[in-house]
């Protein structure tokens, strides 16, 4: 079976907060070391990605970050304008619609347009090619939003090929839907954490999106505590009531993250990447690319 | 002096000088804010715990609680209606205030549907109801969660049944989305953009004909090309539906607004001592400041309290592959300390004058009565960080 690095665009994706950004962050990395030209899409963020990457925001626009590395923070607005060009072809018709007070006004209204168009300038770099005819990108790799936003996000062309009417958003929507459920071309990562909460929405999330034929085929366990103090020092320190209360947080924290690890690999099906929790001052490049080293063998490994 | 005396004693002491035990004495709405997963919940709840104790009907309101901080609150299956905590779950957490506290689950979604059952013209509540695009407005649209979190807590006040209101907010991802939430509700009303959309079809007295055109007008039939005609037409025909309840739209968002400026609400701002969210809550605070909101406190949760000097030599003590464990254990929670006292004074020099009050990450969830009431002894000072215990 193929590597997840073979796949072409790759979806990351967990409830806030879960470190989504940071491991789209070093997934990215690993994969534009191998050689592969690598694509890292925000989705409509704060420049998160780039920031941990340590370099200046990416902005809408394509901006290369190190060799085979570029990333692009799409956002509604603009997205929305390349959709509109694609469409209607020519710029002056553009301005003339879209500069329309009233139709500024509409835009903003109709569900899903937003998330149609970030998703379809995602999708659109994804079949981009070079002049030798070869993909522009080998693999995309996309920070997408939280849990609940994810869901409406990625079901947008699936809801619009079956209540929108014939026309252009329809045949985009189709074309989108195609991309998005084959698995030989998209797979989710979902991310999760070792407490009790973020592991069930975890769990509920990959059923959603499996129900949407959208494929998860990994899971990461962010911030994981491994086990390190046994019963027998935990009760040498009963006299110690400081040493003893550190003993036993550390000691709770690696008994959920070895329960969450357990459960998301019994509920799931899927190969799961524990990656350990991060003492740094600052977390930046150097969290990333601790990060990176945990995940390589397991992005790199035939499946 | 029973426990319940010694502390009400110490909260007679502290409310002096305390930004959070002054505004409990004075406001009767406190709308706690932040980002998502910062623990809103818990301290919207812990300060309307506190004020039951102190003597103050109080209700707080939440989004969307963690399952078990529901349970322990009663609120069930109770959504969007207001339950009293009973005197023997209070007991059981060692607690008998003087005043009811009473909660309540906000369900956004059925607020909306009460708020236009309430006021759309009779025969026009179903084909609303019904529309897509009051399910857009109602659910997706920017800022309308928080309008309609506005709209409730306007409601409760307005009923006087509470001498404080403690709000929970959503998870905004913009601040501005809140403070600016009944215009973009406003916004959504425009009619001028339905008749502009409508008119030719009105004036050629097409309406209701199964074909619908746009006659003449360009734009919208450029735009059709995008969106398809049928969503346009759908979308002009929800406008012309709801128009009738513009009015009462516009009413009730300056009176939401004349609440947020009132004299005895204030905001209480949460957030974690992440570098990565400082922007977030600066920023927040800015836009409160620039609003003329008043802002009770800034509370940080979450805090690491950093090891002390005894604990180094104590954990020195130890059999040697204990100590190791110990002491790598320790560097963890020095550096988490470290890295949070960096956050910490960043947000204090940003966010100046306003008080800050830290928070302990306690080595629990909080999820029932008694560590509320534990926490609250930190969010109201009588309790410091990094003293006897961790």
């Amino acid at each position: 079976m193929a590597r997840l690095l073979d796949k072409r665009l790759l979806i990351i994706t967990g409830k806030g907060g879960t470190g989504k950004s940071a491991v789209s962050a070093a997934t990215a990395l690993v994969s534009a070391r191998e050689g592969k030209r690598t694509l890292v899409c925000e989705v409509n963020g704060n420049d998160r990605v780039t920031q941990l990457l340590g370099v200046p925001a990416a902005g809408s626009e394509l901006s290369e970050l190190a060799p085979n590395l570029w990333a692009v923070n799409v956002r509604p607005e603009e997205a929305m304008r390349e959709y509109a060009l694609m469409v209607l072809r020519l710029e002056s018709i553009y301005k003339a619609v879209f500069e329309n007070r009233f139709v500024r006004y509409f835009l903003r209204f109709i569900p899903s347009l937003n998330e149609l168009v970030m998703l379809g300038k995602v999708l659109y770099h994804l079949q981009q090619k070079l002049p030798n005819g070869s993909d522009q990108f080998d693999i995309i790799v996309m920070d997408a939003p939280a849990t609940g936003h994810a869901i409406s996000f990625l079901s947008v062309p699936r809801v619009l090929a079956d209540t929108v009417p014939p026309g252009a958003m329809l045949k985009e929507a189709q074309r989108m839907r195609a991309l998005l459920e084959d698995e030989a071309i998209t797979a989710a990562i979902l991310v999760s954490l070792p407490e009790e909460m973020p592991t069930n929405e975890t769990i509920e999330l990959c059923g959603q999106l499996r129900q949407r034929q959208i494929h998860p085929q990994a899971v990461v366990l962010n911030s994981f505590t491994a086990p390190r103090f046994d019963e027998q020092e935990l009760a040498s320190l009963r006299d110690k009531p400081r040493l003893l209360a550190v003993a036993r947080e550390h000691r709770r924290l690696s008994d959920l993250s070895v329960q969450s690890r357990e459960k998301l690999e019994r509920d799931l099906g899927l190969p799961l990447v524990a990656v350990s929790k991060l003492f740094v001052r600052r977390f930046a490049r150097e969290a990333v690319e601790k990060i990176a080293s945990q995940l390589e063998p397991d992005l790199k490994a035939a499946r | 002096m029973n426990d319940r005396d010694r502390s009400s004693a110490q909260v007679q002491k502290s409310q002096i000088s305390h930004p959070l035990g002054e505004a409990l004495v004075r406001d009767d709405v406190l709308i706690c804010v932040g980002a998502g997963g910062v623990g809103k919940t818990t301290i919207a709840a812990t300060i309307a715990l506190r004020a039951a104790e102190q003597g103050k009907r109080s209700l707080v309101c939440t989004i969307d609680p963690a399952r078990r901080l529901a349970d322990s609150l009663g609120l069930s299956e109770l959504g969007n209606t207001e339950a009293r905590i009973s005197g023997e779950r209070l007991a059981e957490a060692g607690l008998n205030p003087d005043a009811q506290l009473y909660a309540m689950m906000l369900d956004t979604k059925r607020t909306w549907d009460e708020f236009i059952e309430r006021y759309a013209p009779a025969d026009k509540r179903e084909q609303i109801l019904a529309s897509r695009f009051y399910q857009s407005l109602s659910s997706s649209l920017a800022g309308s969660q928080e309008y309609i979190a506005m709209e409730k807590l306007w409601q409760l006040h307005s009923q006087r049944r509470y001498q404080l209101l403690v709000l929970d907010t959503p998870p905004t991802a913009h601040a501005l989305d809140f403070l600016d939430a009944p215009n973009r509700v406003l916004d959504f009303l425009d009619n001028d953009a339905a008749r502009w959309l409508l008119r030719p079809a009105l004036v050629a007295g097409r309406w209701g004909l199964q074909l619908f055109s746009f006659g003449g007008n360009y734009v919208a039939k450029t735009l059709a090309k995008l969106t398809g005609a049928d969503t346009l037409r759908e979308l002009a025909e929800f406008m012309l539906a709801i128009s009738g309840m513009n009015e009462s739209f516009r009413e009730r968002a300056a009176q939401v607004r004349e609440l947020l400026a009132a004299e005895r609400t204030a905001f209480v701002l949460v957030t974690t001592p992440r570098l990565e969210g400082i922007d977030e809550v600066v920023h927040f605070h800015r836009v409160l400041q620039q609003n003329h909101m008043a802002i009770a406190a800034l509370v940080v949760n979450r805090v690491h309290p950093a090891p002390l000097d005894s604990d180094w030599s104590d954990a020195a003590r130890e059999p040697k592959p204990l100590r190791a464990k110990l002491e790598a254990t320790l560097s963890e929670r020095q550096m988490a300390a470290e890295r949070d006292a960096d956050a910490i004074s960043r947000i204090g020099s940003l966010c100046e004058p306003t008080r800050l009050i830290q928070v302990p990450a306690l080595p629990s969830d909080i999820h029932d009565l008694a560590s509320l009431w534990r926490m609250s002894g930190f969010l109201f000072g009588e309790e410091r960080l990094g003293a006897s215990e961790w």
